[in-house]
């Protein structure tokens, strides 16, 4: 029974890695929230733009629209944008995206990938290693987006993206992000950033209060759709970036909630094993005394 | 009228106004009670507002769109700071 004193000291360390995880819950349950409210944020300002570029559409219809963001060109080079954290201990938040990714290259983009037509954006530092582990060559890393998260950091880097694509750079730019549908649910993304579909909601439920109140436009319609189109797109990369993160500190929060559980229950069995063996060390010892007061007895 | 002007980040202004001013792409103008509808971009500038009691107030813009409908003012700004 030597190692009574190594179990006291394994119980320890186990309860000390659980008031880690607990703090760590703790942590990201704060930060999930304040995530939840820079998305909350963005709702009003995304749905007016969509209102008005609906409003727009209605009116004048959508094939007539041209736009350097819109143009659907022959598909030569595709840019696959992978949004992860920097940080990991979150479960399967970051790996899901790696795999997805390598999927993307195995599967839809596989013919692009064999000719090297396929370059990868990587967000967040684990995008980073795990495509690497993976032997995928990343081909530029974003990093410090995540240090002072704000709007007009996203939008440097959407503008970025729509440089390349109008330039000719990439004739395709896709998001590979988490989705954030609640604390415990992250639904993992693919979505088209570049070119843009404009969607016209036609249909009986498209909308309400479909009525032609006759817009006066200034300066004019394709001016209008020129500035909206580019601001709708920043703001549709924003939002996967905030979605990231607060998918983010959602997934931490319930891997450490599991860690946390884990931990107890690692106590709970240690502690039972302890206290029998210091239990049947009690017994020898009052065996080995008795059987001793009876030899001498016995003489 | 109901106005709001709305930043990606947060609501600079969400309430009655009488009277705003606006930099528009084609000039400044002017929206009052029963303005015409009008979708217009906006530019750099600075927005004015007086709101129902007298107030007036005033915020920076880079670039924006408004839509003023039905005495719905809604005001997409980027980036904007409102003056200490």
């Amino acid at each position: 029974m030597a190692n009574l004193k190594e179990m006291r000291l394994r119980i320890v360390s186990v309860k000390s890695t659980q008031q880690v995880t607990r703090a760590m819950k703790m942590v990201s349950a704060a930060k999930l929230r304040k995530a939840q409210d820079a998305i909350i944020q963005i709702r009003p300002y995304a749905e007016k733009l969509h209102e008005i570029l609906v409003s727009l559409v209605d009116q004048n219809g959508s094939s007539d629209f041209e736009n350097k963001y819109a143009v659907h060109k022959e598909t030569k080079k595709i840019l696959i944008v992978a949004i992860t954290s920097n940080r990991g201990l979150c479960g399967g938040f970051n790996s899901n995206v790696i795999k997805k990714v390598e999927e993307l290259l195995a599967t839809t983009y596989d013919s692009y990938h064999e000719k090297g037509l396929v370059d990868i954006l990587a967000i967040g530092k684990k995008a980073v290693d795990g495509l690497k582990a993976k032997n995928i060559a990343v081909s530029e890393t974003v990093h410090k987006l995540y240090d002072n998260l704000n709007y007009s950091s996203a939008e440097t880097i959407a503008q970025r993206l729509m440089d390349a694509f109008s330039n000719g750079e990439y004739d395709r730019i896709d998001l590979v992000y988490n989705q954030f549908k609640n604390a415990a649910i992250q639904k993992l993304t693919v979505e088209q950033f570049l070119p843009v579909e404009i969607t016209e909601e036609s249909g009986p439920d498209a909308d309400p209060h479909h009525y032609f109140s006759n817009y006066i436009f200034e300066p004019d319609v394709n001016e209008i759709m020129g500035t909206i189109i580019p601001k709708s797109l920043k703001i549709q990369f924003f939002k996967a970036i905030l979605d990231s993160v607060a998918s983010e500190h959602g997934a931490r929060m319930t891997a450490m909630h599991k860690a946390t559980d884990n931990a107890s229950e690692l106590v709970r069995a240690l502690n039972l094993q302890y206290n029998k063996a210091r239990q049947s060390a009690i017994t020898g010892e009052i065996l080995e005394i008795v059987s001793g007061a009876n030899a001498l007895q016995g003489s | 009228m109901y106005l709001e002007i709305i930043t990606p980040e947060n609501k600079l202004f969400a309430g009655e106004a009488e009277l705003v001013k606006l930099p528009g792409s084609s000039g400044s103008f002017e929206v009052l009670m029963n303005h015409a509808p009008t979708i217009s971009t906006l530019t750099e500038g600075q927005i004015k507002v007086k709101d129902s009691r007298g107030n007036v107030a005033y915020f920076e813009i880079r670039s924006g769109v408004v839509e003023v409908k039905h005495n719905n003012i809604i005001v997409l700004v980027d980036a904007s700071t409102s003056p200490e």
